[in-house]
């Protein structure tokens, strides 16, 4: 009976009602779109950081290498030794797809006539390309000219394409770099230009190489390696992991630092951060906006409808019977806002998938597919949040209404 | 033992930094199956006698028993079960909820009570079949006449079985010949079930019909002609 006198009003006075059903489906689908949106722009993120980098799920350094790497860097490198005892170690563990090694290196590039400094990444490129080869969404887009590198082509390497452009060395052309050995003497090694990949960072892009590990370790004359880079099978497995491989450690008596992935990705981090404090900001005044329309619809019901109360009253009805009747109505209108948000962003979910709209991240040059994600965390969150307020806004109109005396409330006109 | 007494009960209210008495000294007792009507003019504090008697407000000074029990201790939970289990109301303006059909208003007040809708459902079919209106169970009070609506309203106060039923004015909207339809049945119900009716009018139909008439005059009783009076 009481569903029925609630619904009865709803449709009685339809038109408000319609307005905050609507305030609460927009705030509803804006919330969930916009959710959806940055869950695919981290989910990209992540990959990029993971597959697209070659960084795979988990880091291990040399321990203080994290915090002293950057102004002693020879004294934090993997040496063979460590490194054959850590393979041991992974060997013994599951859950390992690939184990990449990478060492950072930097010095002077030349094109023969103009020299420039460069940071360049030494990658095993089995290790590397079998990384990329898993990786999804935008992150598996080309984003360079010329041809992969691989480990054999020792002297084949890749430029930026700021720093093509800068010293004028393309495709096939030769080239020369500089830098001093692990050992402080001056080495030179002479290259080919396999490749010119876009998307750096624009303060990096005149500076940029990635290079063969090999050819890295031969300029820098070491077999040593700067970090090494664990891909796992399982995205969810990466603590768990950790926990094994610290063990593991422990026991070999290796003195090495081992993180996760998103402790390392300051670029995901920094934006994750970003987007968060934008959803926050963005989910309060859709909230609001929501909140004011269902207080304003609850409170016209309760002022038109306060000699109903003082009827409802007279016939012995209860202070909580009357607030759960006005309950009942606004959880209905914030359960009907609610479910038509839900088809809303499925439709719209649907529609960006089908459409074909495409788009251009910040990091990429090529245009990639545009996607929402249907989050059900978020999807749960703002169900909760906008039945939550409707409840909420029901309590002050209807306590006051509550406080009138019934003679008060019958006279009400 | 009475069904209500009021001993020495004062109502004021409130306008400003004014207290504006309306009720001075009432005294009174009434008894099970009586059929009561206050007359008196305008402002003579008819409505708000029939609100204290209700259980709907409560008196500035003096006590209020119903059924021998104080009702001042009484907190908002009791009184409203009080009132839903042994009290009914018929209003001058009818009072009937918009959204719901006659059934449905009638059954409203055991639906308060919990009963189960089957039961609610069953019982008001039978008190609308008491006051005429089964064919108009399912009319919303907007498709109802004032008289029908006043009718609803009858077995709305009447569904629960109440010892008392308590009508401000409820000739007030209707044609003579309705009113006098009204009456006839509260008479009948009244002789029927002993619930016990009070009435406050200034209809003369109405009052010279009951068997109690008091008059309240500036919130004052000035005559109370009981049925021994009447006849002697």
């Amino acid at each position: 009976m009481w569903i029925e006198i609630a619904a009865r009003n709803l449709r009685k006075n339809w038109r408000r009602s319609l307005f905050s059903i609507f305030a609460i489906c927009i705030g509803f689908t804006a919330v969930n779109i916009f959710g959806g949106f940055t869950a695919y722009i981290f989910e990209n993120l992540r990959e990029s950081f993971i597959y697209g980098g070659g960084n795979g799920h988990v880091t291990v350094v040399k321990k203080g290498f994290l915090d002293q790497g950057r102004i002693d860097p020879v004294n934090y490198l993997l040496d063979e030794t460590i490194q054959s005892s850590l393979q041991q170690q992974l060997d013994k563990l599951s859950g390992i797809a690939v184990v990449g090694r990478q060492l950072r290196i930097n010095g002077l590039v030349s094109n023969g006539e103009v020299s420039t400094i460069f940071i360049a990444e030494g990658r095993l490129f089995s290790a590397y390309n079998a990384m990329r080869e898993r990786a999804r969404g935008v992150v598996s887009a080309k984003n360079y000219d010329g041809r992969r590198l691989l480990d054999s082509n020792i002297y084949e390497i890749a430029l930026s394409e700021g720093l093509s452009r800068a010293l004028n060395l393309t495709l096939e052309s030769d080239g020369m770099v500089t830098a001093p050995t692990v050992d402080g003497y001056v080495n030179a090694l002479d290259f080919k230009v396999a490749q010119v990949f876009r998307g750096a960072p624009e303060t990096l892009d005149d500076k940029l190489l990635v290079v063969p590990l090999s050819f890295a370790q031969s300029l820098y004359d070491t077999r040593s390696v700067e970090r090494v880079n664990i891909l796992l099978d399982e995205d969810t497995d990466t603590q768990n992991f950790i926990r094994r491989l610290q063990q593991a450690c422990v026991t070999a008596k290796l003195d090495v630092d081992i993180r996760s992935w998103d402790e390392l990705s300051i670029f995901y981090n920094k934006l994750k951060n970003m987007f968060d404090i934008l959803f926050a900001f963005i989910f309060v005044i859709v909230f609001l906006i929501s909140a004011m329309s269902v207080v304003n619809t609850v409170s016209m019901a309760v002022l038109e409808r306060t000699r109903e109360i003082g009827t409802l009253r007279a016939l012995g009805a209860n202070r909580t019977q009357i607030l759960r009747l006005f309950l009942i109505e606004s959880g209905l209108l914030a359960l009907i806002g609610v479910t038509a948000g839900l088809v809303l962003t499925l439709l719209i979910w649907w529609g960006i998938g089908e459409s074909g709209l495409s788009w251009v991240p910040p990091i990429f040059t090529a245009r990639n597919p545009l996607e929402v994600y249907l989050v059900p965390s978020y999807l749960m969150l703002a169900a909760v949040v906008f039945m939550s307020l409707s409840v909420i806004a029901t309590l002050s109109p209807v306590w006051r209404a509550n406080q009138r005396g019934i003679v008060d409330a019958l006279g009400h006109i | 033992m009475p069904l209500l007494e009021l001993e020495d009960i004062y109502k004021h209210y409130r306008m400003g930094q004014t207290l504006v008495p309306v009720l001075k000294g009432i005294n009174l007792h009434i008894h099970a199956g009586e059929m009561l009507a206050i007359g008196g003019p305008s402002g003579s504090g008819k409505t708000t006698l029939c609100n204290l008697m209700g259980l709907l407000d409560e008196p500035s000074r003096g006590k209020l028993f119903f059924q021998g029990q104080p009702t001042a201790q009484l907190n908002d939970y009791q009184s409203s079960r009080l009132r839903n289990h042994t009290i009914g109301f018929v209003f001058q303006t009818f009072n009937l909820i918009p959204v719901l059909s006659a059934l449905e208003n009638v059954s409203l007040p055991l639906h308060i009570q919990n009963v189960s809708s089957d039961i609610a459902r069953q019982r008001a079919r039978e008190l609308l079949e008491q006051v005429g209106l089964s064919a108009q169970a399912d009319h919303r009070p907007d498709k109802l006449s004032g008289g029908q609506q006043q009718r609803v309203a009858l077995a709305r106060a009447l569904v629960t079985r109440p010892s008392l039923v308590i009508a401000d004015e409820p000739t007030a909207n209707l044609d003579s010949v309705t009113a006098m339809q009204i009456l006839d049945l509260m008479q009948q119900l009244n002789r029927e079930t002993r619930t016990s009716f009070i009435f406050a009018s200034h209809d003369e139909r109405l009052l010279s019909r009951v068997e109690r008439r008091l008059l309240l005059e500036d919130g004052q009783i000035t005559s109370d002609l009981k049925p021994e009076c009447m006849t002697g």
